[in-house]
């Protein structure tokens, strides 16, 4: 291995580095602050190794790993995402009992899991990030034990998670009997097969691996365990996984189509099509009328995945790809920022040594006159989900729209656009049920519950951050627009 | 210099969140302070980009700020275009502008109290922010923007005093009527995005003559044209123009006399290559022109509210403006936009001293004699009047005169119109002065306190305009010929122009001789039968509020009652909100939270989208 090579992988050791010494550190020292601080630190050491390697990309080491400027954007997002959750973690566990370290060895062991994704162009390092990062969730997702409702989340999700690797490894195990290997790179010769049994392998296994991937991205009908999920878990590793695990993963999919040129299979992007729409229509009815902040964040989630899918179909057309991957990237930052900060609020609303995270809408009522701050940044956050303009979820939307119409004026069909039009209307309605709520004076009665509610200074700078973000770039996104052009620029589209 | 322009709009806008953030909390001297003086600023730094302009030789200029986004074909910017006729806009927008802000600093032209008066200042400021991005902006976002941002300031300030429900009537219809034009507006605009995929209006405009793959020129002209009506009060829609004359006094002197009727000149003005594709458009821009100020001359000459006279006056003036960019005078049309709103913010501010002195009277025939008395007030209504019926060597006359010359190149028939408007406002105008000025005093005016009766903050803006209504046409037409085709042939010197400067003159004797000197008697003509008639006709503006309450109100609001429980349209909206109910309650049933559910679903899915898969192979 040339020393370029080694640089190149600087990120991923630097990763492993802060994972020993965090995991060294824990029986000797503990301290929850310090813990929490040495794995901010180690996260932003990482990060700047992250911007050191981009002189010297694209570089392919190993069959296994690819670091080109795709990898390294969405590896930033997610140690930003990452830094952002460990931060909230810390005032969301300091009060609670028990011995939480432990928690900080999980999140960076699933962070590390989800860079492997991002980077890997081989199936191999594929399942390796994905069961780094899923096994991880699945214990992070019952930290700290505290009843019944945190293991059942976890125990379905790890089942369901089974299932899912199951319909992924069967998938991938049928696309190498057909082409005889497991590397996108090698794969792009052989993958569109025009005849023959071998096609058949293609196309089931690609179905397959394409099942199993909808699942961890949470897209009809394999989006049951969601809600379930994300109401038990803490809410900072809900944050987690409706940030990192998707985007991630999305990163991966993203890339296995194109470097495979999977898109010219019309068949697997017609049956993407119908869950995508699937998932903005259900996702968004069944938040309507829910009284769980956590749930109708859940569902939300779903809409948005499928909202991300109509970008992702867009790239079918020719030349379609260069806008499908500029669309996905801005809307996953958008989305990033916008879940990150939503779940922040529900994750510093819930501090404190309580058995539930407090996600009843109810709760939520008059925190306009009580925590004017946490309810603005709260509305920020429901407004950008919404898309109103000059929010960042406003362009990411605009994006999702504009890829949309090319894939609709290439006679692509309206149905996605149409669905995705209903499905942002449906959406307003809950998110501003949530707004409505918190303008509404509470009772004299009911203010005594939340009235103890204060904002730690780590939750509130990441909630500023965030906010502050969410503003900048709905009103000069230019900047990272150029950077995301740049990105694409140096894709072999 | 140039490349700060973008600092004028931004003046206004931080004297408006200033004030709206603390409003009845500051008081009153210092909002006053924040509030003329943001414009102020503004104006300084207008008139400085001027200078710098014309010392470069007037080359026009793009200054983007940012671009906001780029997507597609998609990418609006906060960018200011600069040309003479933005301008022009600019000077007039700021400098007027000012003048009437430290003319409402005084207690009496607003006469409120501190909550109100931060209140007024921050709407005001709003209104020139957006009337600056309206005539900077560089692309159509950006115009449009700005276009429905005067129109929200308007519907404001309209209903300033809303402790009175007809003052919200009036706001209201202000609003819903300009908002017919606007839909139409919008629709030319998307119409010309559509077929050249960009929102700049420069490249736009050089487009437009190439090939449309959808409507056509005159399509989009009208539609732009629809628009233009709208905003400034032309036939059909000027119905609420009068009605607006319930705001503040100063808000008819700046949004509803000087700058925001005048968007809809600037925007045919802007996009002028648009009209000249499409001449059956611009046609009808000089008719709805000539057409709406006969009519409103007609009917200020019966009224008898000194603030509908006058807005009357407003529509009949614009409707020159429409004859001049009908005949292809675009300079001469931003000229007269120009001048009008010298002479006519003069007339409005000094209006307002009037009504205040007169505790707030508005009805002529209740005055008379306050010449003596209010010495402002009567130099600035006899000097804005003389100039409002272009009287020799006036601004007005300087700007009117090439217009009806204009015309009459195009067609007779569009210059006899104009000149008997011209002839119609002369006696209308010196009929206002003679009537309220002179003769014998009527209603007491208030005892008189600083400069007879006249606070120098509002008389220092007075005699300013003053000057401005005289000496702002000695100078020639502005210099935004550059900006716009030459007009093609000489102006006939000789019979026409002569008669086109005589008859203003024959009108204000006309108009000394009945209403002062009383020598000739006109009560024979009005107490006939047709006399009569045609003043009542006259005097509801040709039965258009009646016409149009009988053709859309009141079928609208049968409609509506009939409508009563709303089955006919709510049932969609409420059969809309109740399927998704339903739906969310069917589909929420699926969540069991049972396991072995979920993992079944997971199967069936993979089942369907490998049979998907296949099937379509």
């Amino acid at each position: 291995m040339s020393n370029t090579e080694l640089v190149a992988l600087l990120p991923l050791i630097s990763f492993a580095t802060v994972i020993t010494i965090v995991l060294l550190a824990i029986p000797f020292w503990r301290n929850l602050k310090g813990i929490c601080a040495l794995s901010v630190v180690g996260l932003l050491i990482s990060l700047a190794t992250i911007l050191w390697t981009t002189r010297i990309v694209p570089i392919q080491v190993t069959p296994l790993v690819l670091i080109d400027q795709y990898a390294l954007l969405f590896m930033t997002l997610i140690c930003l995402a990452t830094v952002a959750v460990a931060l909230l973690a810390y005032d969301y566990l300091k009060e609670r009992e028990g011995q939480q370290e432990e928690f900080y060895l999980l999140l960076l062991l699933a962070a590390l899991g989800a860079i492997v994704l991002v980077c890997s162009s081989h199936f191999a390092s594929f399942l390796l990030g994905l069961e780094l990062l899923g096994i991880s969730l699945y214990a992070l997702i019952s930290f700290p034990i505290r009843g019944q409702a945190t293991l059942e989340a976890a125990l379905k999700y790890l089942i369901l998670s089974g299932v899912a690797s199951a319909f992924l490894l069967f998938g991938t195990a049928l696309i190498f009997a057909a082409l005889g290997t497991l590397s996108f790179n090698e794969m792009v010769q052989g993958f569109y097969v025009d005849v023959g049994s071998n096609r058949l392998y293609v196309m089931v296994g690609s179905a397959l691996m394409l099942a199993g991937i909808c699942f961890k991205l949470s897209l009809v009908p394999f989006h049951m365990w969601t809600p379930d999920v994300y109401e038990g878990a803490p809410a900072p590793v809900t944050a987690f996984v409706a940030t990192v695990s998707k985007g991630a993963i999305f990163a991966i999919l993203l890339r296995f189509f194109i470097w495979t040129d999977a898109y010219q299979y019309e068949s697997i992007l017609f049956g993407l099509g119908i869950i995508a729409v699937l998932s903005m229509l259900a996702g968004n009815l069944l938040a309507l009328m829910q009284s769980s902040v956590k749930r109708i964040l859940a569902y939300s989630s779903i809409a948005h995945l499928g909202y991300l899918l109509v970008a992702f179909i867009a790239g079918r057309l020719a030349g379609g790809a260069a806008l499908a991957v500029e669309a996905a990237s801005y809307f996953l930052v958008a989305y990033f920022i916008t879940t990150l900060g939503a779940f922040g609020v529900v994750s510093i609303m819930s501090n404190g040594n309580r058995e539930r995270d407090l996600d009843d809408i109810a709760s939520y009522e008059g925190l306009f006159s009580r925590r004017p701050f946490l309810a603005t940044a709260f509305t920020a956050m429901l407004l950008s989900l919404a898309g109103i303009p000059l929010t960042v979820g406003f362009v990411g939307k605009f994006y999702i729209f504009a890829a949309g119409v090319q894939g609709a004026l290439a006679s692509y069909g309206w149905s996605l656009l149409v669905a995705l039009i209903i499905g942002s209307g449906i959406g307003l309605y809950y998110y501003l049920r949530i707004v409505f709520a918190m303008t509404k004076r509470p009772a004299a009665t009911d203010s005594a519950a939340t009235e103890w509610i204060t904002i730690p200074v780590a939750g509130g700078w990441v909630m500023l951050t965030l906010t502050g973000t969410l503003l900048a770039l709905g009103v000069y996104p230019t900047p990272l627009i150029e950077l995301i052009n740049s990105m694409v620029r140096s894709l072999p589209l | 210099m140039l490349d700060l322009v973008w600092l004028v709009p931004i003046f206004p806008l931080a004297g408006f969140l200033i004030l709206f953030t603390t409003i009845g909390k500051l008081p009153q001297p210092i909002a006053a302070a924040v509030g003329a003086g943001s414009v102020g600023l503004a104006a300084v730094v207008a008139f400085s980009a001027g200078y710098v302009f014309l010392a470069d030789g007037m080359s026009p200029l793009t200054v983007t700020l940012y671009t906001w986004m780029n997507v597609g074909d998609f990418s609006p910017g906060l960018s200011f275009y600069v040309d003479g006729l933005t301008l022009i806009m600019m000077f007039v927008i700021t400098g007027v502008g000012f003048l009437i802000h430290v003319y409402s600093t005084t207690n009496r032209a607003v006469f409120i109290d501190d909550e109100h008066h931060s209140r007024f200042f921050a709407y005001m400021n709003l209104f020139v922010c957006a009337m600056l991005l309206l005539v900077m902006g560089d692309n159509l976002l950006l115009l449009y923007m700005g276009w429905e941002g005067v129109g929200l300031c308007s519907y404001l300030l309209i209903g300033f005093w809303h402790d009175d429900p007809a003052n919200g009537a009036a706001a209201r219809k202000a609003f819903v009527v300009t908002r017919i034009g606007d839909t139409a507006m919008a629709l030319g605009l998307f119409l010309l995005f559509l077929n050249f995929r960009t929102l700049e209006i420069q490249p736009l405009m050089a487009k437009a003559s190439g090939t449309w793959v959808l409507g056509s020129p005159t399509l989009a002209a009208f539609l732009i044209l629809g628009g233009a009506v709208g905003k400034s009060a032309q036939l059909p829609l000027q119905t609420w123009l009068p009605d607006a004359m319930a705001g503040p006094t100063p808000v008819s002197a700046l949004i509803h006399a000087a700058t925001m009727v005048t968007a809809g000149v600037y925007l045919i003005a802007r996009t002028h290559e648009l009209f000249l594709l499409a001449p059956v458009a611009q046609t009808a821009v000089a008719l709805v022109g000539v057409i709406t100020l006969l009519m409103a001359a007609c009917t200020a000459l019966v009224q008898t509210d000194i603030k509908r006279i006058l807005a009357f006056s407003t529509i009949s003036q614009i409707g020159y403006m429409f004859l001049a960019l009908g005949v292809s005078a675009w300079s001469s049309g931003i000229f007269h936009l120009m001048t009008h709103a010298f002479f006519k913010a003069l007339l409005f501010l000094g209006a307002g001293a009037v009504i205040f002195s007169l505790h707030h009277e508005h009805n002529i025939l209740k005055m008379g004699g306050l010449r003596k008395r209010l010495p402002v007030a009567f130099w600035s209504f006899l000097i804005g009047s003389a100039a409002l019926a272009a009287f020799p060597f006036t601004s007005g006359f300087y700007s009117k005169e090439p217009i009806l010359m204009q015309a009459f190149e195009v067609s007779p028939w569009l210059w006899a119109g104009g000149l008997l408007g011209a002839f119609i406002t002369a006696i209308y105008s010196f009929r206002l002065v003679f009537i309220v000025f002179f003769g014998e005093m009527r209603t007491e005016p208030i005892e008189p306190t600083g400069l007879s009766g006249t606070p120098w903050a509002m008389a220092i803006p007075l005699l300013i305009l003053c000057v401005l209504a005289i000496t702002g046409g000695w100078w020639g037409e502005p210099q935004v010929a550059a900006v716009f085709p030459e007009v093609s042939g000489e102006h006939h010197a000789g019979a026409t122009a002569y008669i086109t400067s005589g008859v203003p003159l024959v009108g204000i004797v006309l108009a000394y001789l009945i209403f002062l000197d009383g020598r000739l008697k006109v009560t024979a003509l009005t107490e006939s039968s047709l006399g009569k008639v045609l003043h009542d006709f006259w005097f509801s503006h040709w039965a258009m509020d009646w016409l149009y309450n009988a053709l859309f109100v009141s079928p609208f609001k049968w409609v509506t009652a009939f409508n009563k429980k709303d089955i006919l349209v709510d049932s969609i909206y409420d059969g809309t909100a109740a399927t998704a109910a339903y739906v969310h309650t069917l589909l929420s049933q699926t969540q069991t939270g049972v396991l072995r559910f979920y993992a079944a679903s997971m199967a069936l899915g993979l089942v369907v989208l490998v049979a998907v898969v296949l099937g379509l192979t």
